[in-house]
């Protein structure tokens, strides 16, 4: 089946001769060849549906026009996608799906992304012939966790039917009654309760389930898509984060009104979990955008130049002095692999610093699909790089430590306010690096905001041991800056090897430097 | 003193420029009140805050949020307007509507009238007809920018 699958034969799409794979059908060679064949109940991760009709294809030596998404390719096959037989076959398709349709685009949040929108705005553009009122059906029936189903707008594709059939094997809903009467609904009495409904809203071509957590919050055309990691969980998803650029003239509380799933056959394939999709308000709650000077001694301009130049001094006498023991660090693992790199350099490298430990949100639970029990993404790439992962342990932690260097707000979820108060009031000199405002500031000397993960680039490492880049999706928002331009700025200031530090422009650059020095991180580069 | 002179022949230029007015209006003042029809007709001033001029139907005026019968607004808050607004003078914040098939209202409509350029789009943008320019009013400035800033309950009213 394999071998046969790769065999390559010749067809001709719109007399354009095309490679297609053998078995393959009509609709994804022409996709492959870049000719887009409007469809809507077709979806690349089920098999083909063909309630739709709306792929209708010319076939030569066919007598009917035959569905492109069922269709597979023969040798010599002729196949034509815009003869006016398929611009009318189109036509009289759409014009029978909105019959029943209740054009409530005003109201619906689907517009702008809805397929019906646009199909009908590229072969559509009828009067339509239909005088009978519409059929009255539930419009605002709550269906799952945060899904909505308007059974009005439903084209009854059935594609999320077969989503709960195929991915998540839950089979919560289905199409009920025939005919004129069939629509889509939930069993009596269940309700969609899985980890992945919000994918749903996200398959669903028109606007029959919405998501209850992006209802009315804003319309879908106003909103720019930034390409990022998933980092709640360390599967590494691939994600689309959509946000509002602004208005000029009115401020909005927030930038990310919705995330979506970005396809990835190795990663995620299609999907990813409600957990990743609704939990975006770490994006923008909360946010810390100004350094925080609460105690420093000779220092009143509050520039990240001026504390780097503080912390090299500082860092420097002590491993002078041979007292690098003194010097103890906190990180997380929601750094980059390009972070923890540097991290491993300058301290556990060159400086030999021994008190390392690592505050993480504590472990969840997998759910067994995408979810994995480790809330943060790059565990495995902190591994990798040499850092042995341990639990922070606050006596030995403040035990003889003079300067402590901590990454992240995850500290205060650890211990209590009190018990962190005392245990940290023991350290002389503490700097925290956390993107967050939050109580555990008051307790740091210093506190220099930093970038998420969506405002940087870098790569992280996936539980499977995949290693993905990534590129800013948003800004950072006013003074933060991303960890790894602290660090190199950091590293330029010790004395041991600053010019090894001055030669990264980019995480890119860290990147191919990793690959050189761990074999691991070589891969990506092939 | 050529400069002067300069000066001069054009304050005699602009006194021949209002005697021609005079002079061509007074001519076809004098052909109406002879009762003889004119495609012209001669310039009339208007006493403008004692007396007014009746505006053209299809005068741009002040905004109007239309309601429905029950007086909730018939906007439902699609942003059509905001997306098509030129000045970006508008701005909308949807909520949901317990009635299924209203759904969605406007929460917030502000319009900055200060900002606002009077081009009309988002009257022909809106699918509900749900904004009006047809107020007849074109009498609302204000001495501070904060009072040209008009909100729902402004707009309905």
């Amino acid at each position: 089946m394999q071998e046969r699958a790769n065999e390559m034969i010749k067809i001709f799409i719109d007399e354009k001769p095309v490679d297609a794979e053998e078995g393959t059908t009509v609709l994804k060679a022409a996709e492959r060849a870049g000719i887009h064949i409007p469809h809507l109940c077709y979806h690349p991760a089920f098999p083909p549906e063909g309630s739709c009709r709306m792929c209708l294809v010319e076939i030569e030596g066919f007598p009917k026009l035959e569905l492109s998404c069922s269709t597979v390719v023969k040798e010599e096959m002729k196949i034509s996608t815009k003869s006016e037989r398929v611009v009318e076959a189109r036509k009289a398709v759409l014009e029978f799906l909105l019959a029943e349709h209740p054009l409530d685009c005003p109201i619906c949040d689907k517009a702008g992304d809805c397929k019906l929108q646009d199909y009908y705005y590229e072969y559509g553009l009828f009067e339509s012939q239909f005088k009978e009122t519409k059929e009255k059906r539930e419009k605002k029936l709550k269906i799952g966790k945060s899904l909505i189903l308007d059974q009005e707008r439903c084209i009854l594709c059935t594609r999320c039917v077969r989503f709960l059939k195929e991915v998540t094997k839950t089979q919560d809903l289905g199409v009920f009654h025939r005919g004129v009467h069939s629509s889509v609904n939930i069993y009596e009495g269940t309700s969609v309760e899985n980890n992945y409904s919000g994918n749903l809203a996200e398959i669903c071509p028109v606007g029959a389930i919405t998501d209850e957590d992006f209802r009315f919050q804003t319309r879908s055309w106003f909103l720019k898509e930034g390409e990022s990691i998933c980092p709640l969980c360390s599967r590494g998803c691939n994600i689309l984060i959509e946000y509002h650029p602004g208005f000029s003239r009115f401020e909005l509380p927030n930038r990310v009104y919705r995330i979506k799933a970005r396809e990835n056959p190795e990663v995620n394939g299609f999907w990813i979990c409600d957990r990743g999709r609704y939990g975006y308000s770490y994006l923008d709650e909360g946010r810390a955008d100004k350094i925080i000077l609460n105690k420093i001694e000779g220092e009143n301009v509050l520039t990240w130049e001026n504390i780097s130049e503080y912390l090299g001094e500082k860092i420097n006498s002590m491993s002078s002095a041979k007292k690098t023991s003194g010097i103890a660090l906190i990180l997380h693992t929601w750094l980059s692999n390009e972070e923890l790199f540097l991290l491993h350099k300058i301290f556990k490298k060159d400086l030999k610093v021994e008190k390392i430990f690592f505050a993480d949100l504590p472990e969840g639970e997998a759910d067994g699909f995408l979810l994995t029990s480790e809330p943060s993404p790059n565990r495995r790439g902190a591994q990798e790089i040499g850092f042995d992962i341990k639990a922070v342990d606050l006596s030995t932690l403040a035990d003889g430590t003079d300067f402590l260097l901590a990454f992240g707000p995850f500290l205060s979820g650890l211990f209590s306010p009190k018990y962190l108060k005392g245990a940290l009031s023991k350290i002389k000199r503490k700097v925290l690096f956390s993107s967050y405002s939050h109580e555990l500031n008051s307790l740091f000397d210093v506190v220099i905001p930093v970038a998420l993960i969506a405002e940087k680039e870098g790569s992280l490492t996936n539980v499977e041991g995949i290693v993905q880049g990534f590129q800013p999706a948003l800004e950072p928002p006013g003074e933060s800056l991303p960890e790894w331009k602290v660090l190199c700025d950091l590293g330029k200031e010790l004395g041991m090897d600053s010019k090894f530090y001055s030669e990264f422009p980019s995480p890119e650059t860290i990147l191919s430097e990793m690959g050189e020095k761990i074999p691991f991180f070589k891969k990506k580069n092939d | 003193m050529i400069k002067a002179l300069g000066y001069f022949i054009e304050i005699i230029r602009g006194g021949l420029i209002t005697t021609r007015h005079f002079v061509v209006n007074l001519f076809y003042h004098i052909l109406k009140v002879l009762g003889i029809k004119t495609k012209r007709k001669g310039s009339v001033t208007i006493q403008y805050p004692e007396q007014k001029k009746e505006i053209a139907s299809r005068h741009r005026s002040l905004h109007r949020l239309m309601t429905r019968p029950d007086g909730k607004p018939r906007c439902v808050a699609c942003m059509l307007c905001v997306t098509v607004c030129p000045s970006e003078c508008i701005y909308v914040e949807a909520a949901e509507d317990p009635d299924p098939e209203i759904q969605k209202y406007p929460a917030k409509f502000i319009i900055d009238l200060g900002r606002c350029c009077f081009c009309g789009f988002c009257v022909e943008a809106c699918p509900e007809d749900a904004i009006r320019m047809d107020t007849g009013n074109v009498e609302f400035a204000q001495y501070s920018q904060q009072d040209l800033i008009y909100d729902l309950d402004k707009l309905i009213g």
